[in-house]
Order: C-alpha cells, then sequence, then structure tokens
C-alpha cells in the first residue's frame, strides 16, 4: 500500500497534470504532514492545488493555512492538480508523499512496526 | 539606591540652577537625569510604517524560530518547522495586511488576524466524544497560533519598549503612560518634564504611585547623568547643589516622602493636588499599614459614604489596605498592559483581574473596559493624540474593534464567575453603545458556555464622562450603575483640555458648571434607583466630598494615595450594599 508506483496514476489535461490518492496517514493531514505537503509543494514551481473528497473548492497546495484548514484526515480522498513547468513531476512527488504516509514511518520509526493510529511525535 | 556616581562638577553646570516648574506629584527625589529620546525617535508604526514593522516583527520570529529549531530534538523542531511554516504562508499574513491596510495598528491587525485563523482551527473541533485519545490533533494547532501571535506581539512590543535606569530622573517633554507604568519605582527617582500637566494621566499615577514630578518647566538643558533633584512640593527641580550639600540632599524613598507632602504651591481649588485634609498630619503612607479606619479621624460629625479605591496597576494593590475600603470601583485597565501584546493576552487580563479580586475577597470590584485614545496609547494598538480626545477612544475604539473588546469579553466573563465583578464601559454617549456591549458579552457567554467554560455575565455600568450622557442620564436605565469621571467630564465640559497647560485655567475654572451637572446627575440617578459613584480626581478632594456628599452622593473612589485623607473623613465602611 504505501510502495511507490513507478506507474503513478495520473491524468493529463492541457498543461494540467492532476492525480487522486486516498490519505492514509494515522490522524490525517496535521502539523508536521502538512510541512512535508507544503514544502515539497513549494520546490516546485508550477501552481498547485488540492480538493479534499470531490469538494469543487480547490485550495492553493504550498498553503499550511489552507491545507490545515482543510482538516484532511485519513480516508480523504485527496485530488491534487498542478498546471505549469514540472506539473507532471509535482503531482508524481506529491501523490507519492501522500502514500508513503509522509515518510512518517522513517522518522517514527517503533520497534515493532507498528505505524498505525496513534498521532506521532506531538508533544504531549 | 542610585548607582553611585563620580561627585559632580560643579563647574561644569550652565544654566540657571533652580528651574521653576509646577508641581505635580509630591515628594522629593534626588538622582541622575535620564533624558527621554524625542519622540521622534519613537515612530508610532502606522500606515507604511506599521507594515514595515509587521514584516520586521515575523523576520525576526521566523530567524527565532529556525534558532530553536536548529538545536532542538526532532519532536521539537518538528512543532518549529510547523510554525515556521505558517509564519512563512502569506495566506497566514494576508488577513493581518488587510486589516493594517484599513487602519489597525500592527499589534492589533496581527493578533486579530490570528485570532481569526484560530476560531478557524477551533471552531469544528470533533467532540470529545467521538475523539477517543480526547484531543483533536487539529484543534491544537490552535495553541501553536496562539503561540505564533505572541512571538510575534512580543517582537512588535520590543521596538517601542524604552525603560530607563532605576532611581534616575526621568527628563522629558512629555512623559507616556505606558513607560511610567514600564518601569521599577520602587527604587525611588522622579520626573521633570518640559511641558506636561498636573491632570494628565502620567500625573495621576505619579500621585498615586507616590514618585514626585515635576512639569511646566519649559526648556531642559540638563545633561544626561547630572544629578538633579526634584522637589515636587514646591515645583522646582534643582542643579549643582550636591556637592558639599549631602546632609540636606539625600534620596528618599518616594513612599516616605511623598505622602507627608505639604500642599503645592499653585494647585487648583479642585483638581486632587489640594492638601491632605484634616488627615495631613497624621497621613499615612499608602504602602504602611493602616491604622485603622479611625485612627486619624478628626473630631466632629463624620460623613458617611462608601470608600472605594482606583487601581490603576497591581502595584497599586500593595498601596492598598483592604481592611480600609469597600472595594474596589475603578481599574483602569488600560493601565494593566504595559504593551499591545499584554493587552492582547486574554490569559493576562484573566491573571491581572484574579489578582485584584484577590486582594478584596467578598466586595466588589468594577472593571473598567480598556479605555485607550487620547493621551492613553499603546503601540501597535492605539497609536492616541490629542485628535482621538474627540474621537475614538473609550468603548467607540472597541466597539470599531469588536475583536480586542471580545478578547477583554471572555477574560471578565471568566473572572466574573469567581468573584463580584461590575464592568464599567468608558466614554458613553448613547444608550445603543451600552446595548452593542451587552450583546457581545452575551455572545461571548455562550461561546464559552458551549466549550464549558464557567463564565457570569457581570452587570454592565457606565462611566459619566461625556455631558451628552450626563445631561440625558435618565436615558441609560439599562446600565446597571453610574460611575462619574470628573477628570474627562470636566474636560469635555469646559471644552478645555486636560493635559494643555495653556488653558488649564479654563478647565479648573468650570468647577460651578461641573458642580450643576453633578447636582443633575445626582437627582437622574436617584429617580432611576441606580447607584452612583465619583471616580476622578474630585473624589480625593476632601473639600469636594463634602459638596459632593451634600448633592447626595454617597460612594467614592480614589487613589490609594488619597484613601487616608478620604478615611478621615468617612464614618467605618457601611456594609456593601447588594
Amino acid at each position: 500500500m504505501s510502495e511507490p508506483s513507478p506507474a503513478f496514476p495520473r491524468e493529463r489535461s492541457g498543461t494540467r497534470w492532476q492525480t487522486e490518492v486516498e490519505v492514509t496517514h494515522g490522524i490525517g493531514l496535521h502539523a508536521r504532514p502538512s510541512v512535508a505537503f507544503t514544502r515539497l509543494a513549494k520546490s516546485f514551481p508550477c501552481a498547485i492545488e488540492v480538493a479534499v473528497d470531490g469538494s469543487p473548492d480547490w485550495l492553493n497546495g504550498k498553503s499550511i493555512v489552507k491545507i490545515m484548514g482543510a482538516r484532511i484526515r485519513r480516508g480523504t480522498r485527496l485530488r491534487i492538480r498542478a498546471e505549469g513547468f514540472r506539473a507532471e513531476e509535482a503531482i508524481v512527488a506529491l501523490g507519492e508523499l501522500v502514500r508513503r504516509n509522509f515518510d512518517e514511518e522513517r522518522k517514527n520509526a517503533r520497534p515493532d512496526g507498528r505505524s498505525d493510529g496513534r498521532p506521532d511525535g506531538r508533544p504531549a | 539606591m542610585p548607582a553611585p556616581m563620580a561627585a559632580p562638577m560643579v563647574a561644569r553646570m550652565a544654566g540657571p540652577r533652580e528651574l521653576t516648574g509646577k508641581a505635580a506629584s509630591p515628594g522629593r527625589a534626588l538622582g541622575p537625569a535620564f533624558r527621554a529620546p524625542a519622540p521622534a525617535a519613537l515612530p508610532a508604526p502606522a500606515g507604511e510604517d506599521a507594515r514595515a514593522a509587521l514584516a520586521a516583527a515575523l523576520a525576526r520570529a521566523v530567524e527565532e524560530l529556525r534558532g530553536l529549531a536548529a538545536g532542538a530534538d526532532p519532536q521539537s523542531a518538528a512543532v518549529l518547522d510547523f510554525q515556521i511554516e505558517m509564519l512563512l504562508d502569506p495566506e497566514m499574513v494576508e488577513p493581518a495586511l488587510r486589516r493594517l491596510a484599513a487602519g489597525d495598528g500592527a499589534a492589533l491587525a496581527w493578533a486579530g488576524a490570528m485570532d481569526a485563523h484560530i476560531r478557524t482551527l477551533a471552531a469544528d473541533a470533533v467532540p470529545a466524544a467521538t475523539n477517543p485519545a480526547g484531543e483533536d490533533a487539529f484543534a491544537a494547532r490552535a495553541a501553536d497560533l496562539a503561540d505564533l501571535k505572541q512571538r510575534v506581539l512580543d517582537g512588535l512590543a520590543g521596538r517601542s519598549r524604552a525603560d530607563f535606569p532605576e532611581a534616575a530622573i526621568y527628563v522629558g517633554e512629555d512623559m507616556p503612560p505606558s513607560v511610567f507604568l514600564a518601569h521599577d519605582w520602587s527604587k525611588g527617582g522622579g520626573i521633570a518634564l518640559a511641558a506636561g500637566s498636573t491632570v494628565s494621566h502620567v500625573a495621576m499615577l505619579a500621585r498615586a504611585r507616590g514618585v514626585p514630578m515635576v512639569i511646566g518647566l519649559g526648556t531642559l538643558a540638563v545633561e544626561e547623568g547630572e544629578w538633579l533633584r526634584v522637589d515636587g512640593e514646591a515645583g522646582l527641580v534643582l542643579r549643582g547643589q550636591i556637592a558639599g550639600d549631602e546632609g540636606a540632599i539625600r534620596p528618599d524613598p518616594p513612599a516616605a516622602d511623598a505622602p507627608n507632602a505639604s500642599p503645592p504651591a499653585g494647585s487648583g481649588p479642585l483638581l486632587s493636588l489640594s492638601p491632605a485634609g484634616r488627615g495631613s498630619k497624621g497621613s499615612v503612607p499608602p504602602d504602611a499599614p493602616s491604622p485603622g479606619p479611625s485612627a486619624d479621624r478628626p473630631a466632629g460629625p463624620s460623613i458617611p459614604f462608601r470608600l472605594e479605591a482606583n487601581i490603576n496597576s497591581l502595584a497599586d494593590l500593595d498601596a492598598v489596605d483592604p481592611a480600609s475600603i469597600d472595594g474596589i470601583g475603578l481599574v483602569r485597565t488600560e493601565f494593566l498592559f504595559l504593551s499591545a501584546a499584554e493587552a492582547l493576552s486574554e490569559e493576562r487580563h484573566v491573571e491581572s483581574y484574579r489578582r485584584i479580586l484577590a486582594r478584596v475577597p467578598g466586595r466588589p470590584v468594577r472593571l473598567r473596559l480598556l479605555d485607550l485614545g487620547g493621551d492613553k496609547a499603546l503601540p501597535g494598538l492605539v497609536e492616541g493624540g490629542p485628535g482621538s480626545l474627540l474621537g475614538e477612544r473609550g468603548i467607540r475604539f472597541l466597539l470599531a474593534h469588536p475583536d480586542l473588546a471580545r478578547l477583554q469579553a471572555r477574560a471578565i466573563l471568566r473572572v466574573a464567575a469567581e468573584g463580584e465583578v461590575g464592568v464599567l464601559l468608558p466614554m458613553v454617549t448613547l444608550p445603543q453603545e451600552v446595548a452593542a456591549v451587552a450583546r457581545l458579552f452575551e455572545e461571548e457567554a455562550v461561546a464559552l458556555a458551549r466549550l464549558g467554560v464557567p463564565v457570569r455575565c457581570p452587570p454592565l455600568g457606565i462611566m459619566v464622562e461625556v455631558p451628552a450622557t450626563a445631561l440625558t442620564l435618565d436615558l441609560f436605565a439599562d446600565a446597571a450603575f453610574f460611575s462619574v469621571g470628573t477628570n474627562d467630564l470636566m474636560q469635555y465640559l469646559s471644552a478645555a483640555a486636560r493635559d494643555n497647560p495653556a488653558v488649564a485655567p479654563l478647565n479648573a475654572g468650570s468647577e460651578t458648571a461641573l458642580f450643576r451637572l453633578l447636582a443633575q446627575i445626582s437627582a437622574a440617578a436617584r429617580s432611576l434607583g441606580k447607584p452612583v459613584a465619583i471616580c476622578g480626581d474630585l473624589a480625593g478632594d476632601p473639600e469636594a466630598v463634602a459638596r459632593l456628599v451634600a448633592l447626595g452622593f454617597g460612594d467614592f473612589s480614589v487613589a490609594p494615595s488619597r484613601l487616608s485623607a478620604l478615611r478621615a473623613l468617612a464614618c467605618p465602611p457601611v456594609p456593601v450594599e447588594g
């Protein structure tokens, strides 16, 4: 499930690329995943937007305020679209980041290999 | 004690050795001069300046956070990274910039925008019942935003905070109340002003705190560090008289000196610089234990009235003997907070109010909503200035900036659940203003109650300080009580600013008009069946109090330093009315 796919599913329409991915991270896009997402998005020159669960509202994917405001939880279908230079590369990278659970297993590796359900690394 | 300095060189002294001004706060102080920077050196952030101030504070905050993150463990670094990412997001800053464009000061714009972000995050928090972890990860992020809000506000405040050495003599054109309040006066020191006014807020603060102050000194050609003696009784500042005169001039702790002050020459008949009255001989220093209500009562019939204290700072609480007062009649909340950052911290409000309540358990405390504007500025929040004396000050400012009003309302609602709190609305002109504030309190009460926070809606009373209000008191039946602010009422009645020395005689001379209006206020309050108190400087003048009692007033709230003089007039405190 978290295996990066070389043939990541994506669609093209004109200069715009789009993909859809399910958020499987334990708690959704809270602070750390949002930081990872927006920092990666900002590393691309193209415009990047996201929409949640079929919502018609597209949000700026480079804005952590917008991403946090969308309250993206586990199980959410997240659509990501990009337009402009390196758009295809951007949606593949972002889609894979979500599928890799924002690389949190590596940062928060647990001895028992469990990586579900728990808010990670949030100080009490 | 002032830091020991080399013996002053008398030969260096130029200009007159004795500078004549006007006494504004009694007592004597000796210390090295601190020359206040010219006002131009402290630009008030507004317009483009405010944008630049906010941008600089944001950049500094990001830098600080990066520094913290660099040395932090991975988990802490993740939190700090999140905060950095938030601050770098134009979406975060854009609403603050819109508020700046609409005329808000930098701090208010930032705090208002951040509060809106926080509300958005917290608004649809998952109810605890459907959230086994008991905490909503998204709503919890609101705490990060509150943290960021404060960090940037601190950055903004750091720029405008300018304290000076302890025990120094502050020398300047005038003195902002916030500078007075930010300073530690416990080591002594005094104030010498080229301009200034005996009835300004800073003079009122100085008298209440027992800090010697002389105003109206004209051009002050004193040097930085030069030793000065401020004689707040004769209205003089002495230079170059230190060497060989040690016996005569010694730095005195202000509290020991001030209350025994004799009446300064040239003070107006009413406005607060009057003698300490019959009690003056044996009056009690503000911070000394009280000898009890009857210790220095004069022979002869005493006058029955309630006696309460005005509080400008938490330090004033120590100057009050709680056993000798019937309550706190006026807390000037705008003076409790030294910076916009503090004024915009709900917890800071709650903490301050709790301390005041704890000082007088079981007795009423009247918190006046922030009366900002006029000569009461809070850099980054309200720039003030003479123009706003007839403009957006007091309740007008709060209703125009409801974020600030709501924050204070929430703090008061929370504290009102713990003690007998009343609220005073400053600068009320029309009954609609009272209704608007009442609505605001109700809305915040509902919102807090929904979150399970215990609240109580306190009674809302009004300050009677605008002549239009004083003349139409019968229209204010919805107010729970009245409190007459005689200083402002006098200045608006006489159309003579209280901090303009050129028209001070007109202000003081309008006493007849003031007393006619007071008679009308007393009658109107009686026919409405509402309590009415006097909380201006007039209430601290024993002669005036006798006249006020004759008009039917029976509730006076005065500065801590005036309590002993008033107590000398009063019967033992009567029981607090229900």
